[in-house]
């Protein structure tokens, strides 16, 4: 335990499950220093603003601020008609947009009420585990050159180009997607995709384990990670958090084991939870162990799907089931997926007699998962502190919609 | 204290096992992959080595249905306006003028035999707004705007980035425009119309009688 | 005209004859040996930390992250830095208002000198040598504590409480770290017997190469020498112990505000050092400018490549080989917290160090 200074108490709460958490308790204030990190900082993943206030290199309390990516999203979906949502619900969270189109999909298609061909059914869920891997390249990548390790950003970059080519044969677009449509998707996989998708897989997995090699199991960057940003289970459940952030504290919950939607019933996949052998259940580290083993579960998953998938009959389109005029019924629904981040859920108010929603309100992963970042900061040092938003992955653009 | 030397030894083992993969890297320089386009076969398939391709002069190939910038055959256009409506953006302006039926055989037919009973005088696309979100394509019914793979079109003037598709010139429009009107005018005023006959009762409705899907 | 009336050839390779025989040249009554005495560490000094010191670290970095580096700016970028340096050059030198202006100035001047003064005792061959101090080691490892100075006159004078925190987190490294260091490089003195730079390449010198090399002349040896390497990283805020100039946490560290030709010149000061280090560990355990290729039979290859344009290229190869290796660690580790850092040098570093110190002094008075 760090050095603390002194002219304060220092006590120890002891949480249900055992654990000891420091809680600093100032009588008189002494020199405390409020450190602004960001909004422009190398570190915090977008535009977000930490105010800390430090003692030293104690950081006593840091506070989230933010806003400063605010573009409308929700304000946006009450003019546009719900096929018009979907380019803007990819932009929210710009670095899984196959998911959250996914998510917002299955919400329309509850309130719509109609069946997706099958095959449509396993584009999807190719597309989004795909987009997953992606996902969790840029979180590990980026966490690696938060703690000053430049190579493998570069590496898991490299990888993610692969699949972003991949995506964009499939779709059109690189990155902003705009292929799952309510009712379907825009494109059906054009011919040799699925083999390409296959030598994919192939060629990461050897990726994967060199990453594993190079990163996850230096003895630096698991000292700099274990026992940082401690977060009990019960208290995570109780902030709202979902995803690898849930797992990373050992709660075995996953959308798509708990709640499923799609084909995920079919599928066999591990619910990724540390183990507690290579880290302390709660911190940093196994937050990264779970994305780092989500890969490989995700790569299992599109094994599955390339085996499973119904082979596309002469003139399959796979916009058949796309209704004419989109206009849902009267009524509220609230649907969700698994985001790489966590739990991405629309909650769509549907008056009936519009193409245009009343309300789209998105429950945003990242928002309710930076919500703990007090508490997770509490008595870390600075480059803890680095190393714990590095952790949550947060992506601005969700946070903020 | 066992620990402390374990430590020490597991520090040293991953922090050796690291710089060997590095290094690895670092010979393995001498190797450019290439510039195979992921729809070739060989993509995966490419030497293991640096990555960097040094554009423009080296570039990936684009795929054939990529999105970027927004082009439209507008001879193919019969002035729907279904793109207009659907862009979620409202990038696209289109102003049309109606075909007066002497002026049906110069106006002509799309490529698909279609008749085209609109001139297009004005067709705007703000490409700076236009997030290639592609769904103005997937609506379009002669398939006349489509996407083309062109990314790269920047322009020092902002004006620049205003499309204009639109084929009619100013005093033509007018003429279209004057012509259109004297049409319209010189229409014989419209029949009376015809006496509804009594509406038939409509069906029992359905309980959960789904009305969404036209 | 004979070649050699106008130009000291060295028949011999005695010690400082060469340079002895260059400082009495004169050219039409001007000293021009001494200019040429003196500019040679300069051009080698400007050539190499200014210029392929960057461009190496770029290039290296790149292949092994797989990419390719500089490449515009003349063929395969060789010409980066010196655009880099022309376009520093011409930038607006910004001092804040509220900065202090006195120490924000001297500051990366300080640097500088403390880094680059190092380099008056290293021998760059066995007729070269700025200054053959008989304590030059002494020097060497004492000027280095200048850059201290000049780090907390930096990070103080920025008014910036980011370059505040980098500039006491480094003082505090730098000058922990010294102690490991020092330790080390007695150990190799005492294998020496003397502390003047110059002595150690000769008493390294011999028909056998490398096995001559104090690195092998003792099997303790390698202690010292891994522990100085360390040291020596942290002693130039190279990573992972970059804490200072933690760029994604302390945006830069103690040199935030500085802008334009001061930031090249601190960039420069730290490449000068790196090669500084490199320099002395490749002085003290690998034979400076003596030869490693050994003398096989009639192949006397120990005695081809010794000389005093050898002895320079040697010692410049080694130095070199080090700074490959400085920046082979800082590319593939993340970097350390500062109190772990602290624990790697008092409780890892520093007693490692006295015990190989122990060791060294048995193995000197009983063994040898």
């Amino acid at each position: 335990m760090q050095e603390l200074p002194k002219a304060e108490h220092r006590s120890v709460r002891v949480t249900p499950n055992g654990k000891n958490r420091v809680v600093i308790e100032k009588d008189l204030s002494s020199e405390e220093m409020i450190l602004n990190m960001g909004p422009q900082h190398p570190s915090t993943h977008g535009v977000l603003r930490l105010e800390c206030k430090t003692d030293g290199e104690v950081v006593v309390e840091a506070e989230p601020y933010l806003g400063y990516l605010h573009r409308c999203f929700e304000k946006h979906a009450e003019m546009v008609d719900y096929p018009g949502i979907v380019p803007f619900v990819d932009r929210m969270d710009y670095l899984a947009a196959m998911n959250s189109e996914f998510a917002y999909c299955i919400a329309v298609e509850k309130l719509l009420d109609i069946e997706i061909p099958r095959r449509v059914e396993f584009l999807r869920v190719i597309v989004a585990e795909l987009n997953r891997i992606a996902s969790h390249l840029v979180a590990i990548g980026t966490y690696a050159i938060d703690l000053g390790a430049f190579t493998p950003f570069l590496f898991c970059f490299r990888d993610r180009e692969h699949i972003m080519s991949l995506l964009e044969w499939a779709s059109g677009a690189r990155m902003l997607y705009n292929y799952i449509w309510i009712g379907g998707a825009s494109y059906d996989f054009p011919k040799g995709m699925q083999k390409r998708i296959d030598e994919f897989v192939t060629y990461f997995r050897p990726k994967a384990l060199e990453l594993q090699r190079l990163l996850t199991e230096n003895e630096i960057f698991v000292k700099r990670t274990k026992g940082i940003g401690m977060m009990p289970a019960d208290v995570a459940v109780n902030y709202g958090w979902s995803g690898p952030m849930l797992r990373g504290s050992g709660v075995e919950w996953d959308l798509r084991r708990n709640d499923p939607y799609s084909i995920y019933p079919e599928l066999d996949f591990k619910v990724c939870v540390p183990d507690g052998k290579h880290s302390e259940i709660g911190d940093s580290l196994s937050r990264h162990l779970v994305r780092a083993y989500e890969m490989e579960e995700s790569l299992n998953i599109i094994e599955q799907c390339l085996d499973k998938m119904p082979a596309a009959e002469e003139g399959f389109n796979p916009r058949a089931a796309i209704p004419k005029r989109i206009r849902p019924k009267a009524g509220e629904v609230y649907g969700r997926a698994e985001n790489p981040r966590g739990e991405l859920g629309f909650y769509i108010v549907s008056d009936g007699k519009s193409t245009k929603p009343v309300r789209c309100k998105a429950r945003s992963s990242c928002f309710v998962n930076l919500s703990a970042m007090k508490e997770m900061s509490m008595g870390q040092l600075i480059p803890d502190l680095v190393a714990i938003i590095g952790s949550i992955d947060i992506v601005l653009g969700e946070v903020d919609r | 204290m066992s620990e402390y030397f374990r430590n020490i030894a597991s520090s040293t083992s991953t922090i050796l096992t690291g710089m060997g993969i590095t290094l690895k890297h670092f010979f393995n320089a001498v190797k450019r992959k290439g510039d195979a386009g992921i729809e070739e076969s060989g993509y995966f398939g490419q030497v293991d080595g640096l990555v960097t391709l040094q554009y423009p002069r080296e570039a990936m190939p684009t795929p054939d249905n990529a999105r970027y910038r927004l082009h439209n055959d507008i001879d193919d256009c019969i002035g729907c306006g279904q793109c207009v409506r659907a862009c979620p953006i409202e990038c696209i302006t289109m102003e049309t003028i109606k075909v007066t039926k002497a002026d049906l055989e110069t106006c002509g037919k799309t490529s698909g035999g279609q008749q085209k009973r609109f001139w297009i005088p004005v067709f705007d696309i703000d490409i700076a707004k236009c997030m290639t979100c592609g769904i103005c394509v997937s609506v379009c019914p002669t398939e006349c705007l489509t996407h083309t793979k062109v990314s790269d079109f920047t322009e020092f003037n902002r004006e620049n980035m205003i499309y204009h598709f639109g084929n009619l010139s100013r005093i033509e429009a007018d003429l279209m425009r004057k012509k259109a009107e004297e049409e319209k005018k010189a229409a014989p005023a419209k029949p009376a119309p015809k006496a509804k006959p009594a509406p038939k009762p409509k069906p029992a409705q359905q309980p959960n009688a789904s009305s969404n899907n036209e | 005209m004979m070649l050699s009336n106008h130009f000291p050839i060295p028949m011999s390779m005695s010690l400082n004859s060469w340079s002895d025989a260059l400082s009495q040249w004169h050219l039409f009554g001007l000293p021009l040996g001494l200019v040429v005495i003196a500019a040679i560490p300069l051009v080698f000094i400007a050539l190499y930390a200014l210029t392929y010191g960057v461009y190496g670290e770029r290039k290296i970095s790149a292949f092994m992250q797989d990419r390719l580096g500089p490449m515009e700016v003349g063929k395969w970028g060789i010409l980066q830095t010196l655009a880099d340096i022309l376009k520093l050059l011409q930038k607006e030198d910004i001092v804040n208002t509220n900065a202090d202006k006195f120490l924000f100035v001297i500051g990366p001047g300080i640097l500088f000198v403390g880094s680059f003064m190092a380099f008056a005792v290293l021998p760059f061959g066995p007729a070269f040598i700025g200054a053959d101090l008989n304590v030059g080691l002494f020097y060497a490892i004492g000027i280095v504590a200048l850059e201290v100075v000049g780090i907390l006159a930096a990070g103080w004078g920025s008014n910036n409480k980011w370059a505040l925190y980098g500039a006491i987190r480094s003082v505090a490294q730098i000058v922990s770290y010294e102690i490991p260091a020092a330790i080390a490089i007695l150990c190799g003195a005492m294998m020496a017997g003397t502390l003047s730079m110059q002595q150690f390449s000769i008493l390294q010198q011999g028909e056998y190469g490398f096995l001559h090399f104090f690195l092998f002349q003792n099997p303790i040896a390698w202690l010292p020498f891994l522990i100085y390497f360390i040291a020596s990283l942290a002693e130039t805020n190279r990573a992972p112990f970059d804490i200072p100039e933690a760029e994604s946490e302390l945006v830069a560290g103690y040199f935030t505000e500085y802008s334009g030709m001061k930031f090249a010149v601190i960039f420069l000061a730290e490449y000068g050092s790196m090669f500084m280090v490199s320099a002395i560990i490749s002085v003290v355990f690998l034979g400076g400018w003596s030869s490693p290729l050994p003398n096989i039979g009639s192949f006397a290859l120990n005695d081809w490549t010794t000389g005093p344009v050898w002895g320079a290229a040697w010692i410049v190869l080694k130095g070199f080989f080090f700074i490959f290796l400085q920046m082979w660690l800082r590319w593939t580790l993340p970097r350390l917290r500062v109190d772990q850092l602290m624990y790697v040098c008092w409780k890892v570093l520093t007693p490692f160090a006295f015990v190989a110190f122990v060791l060294t002094a048995v193995w000197e008075i009983y063994m040898k």
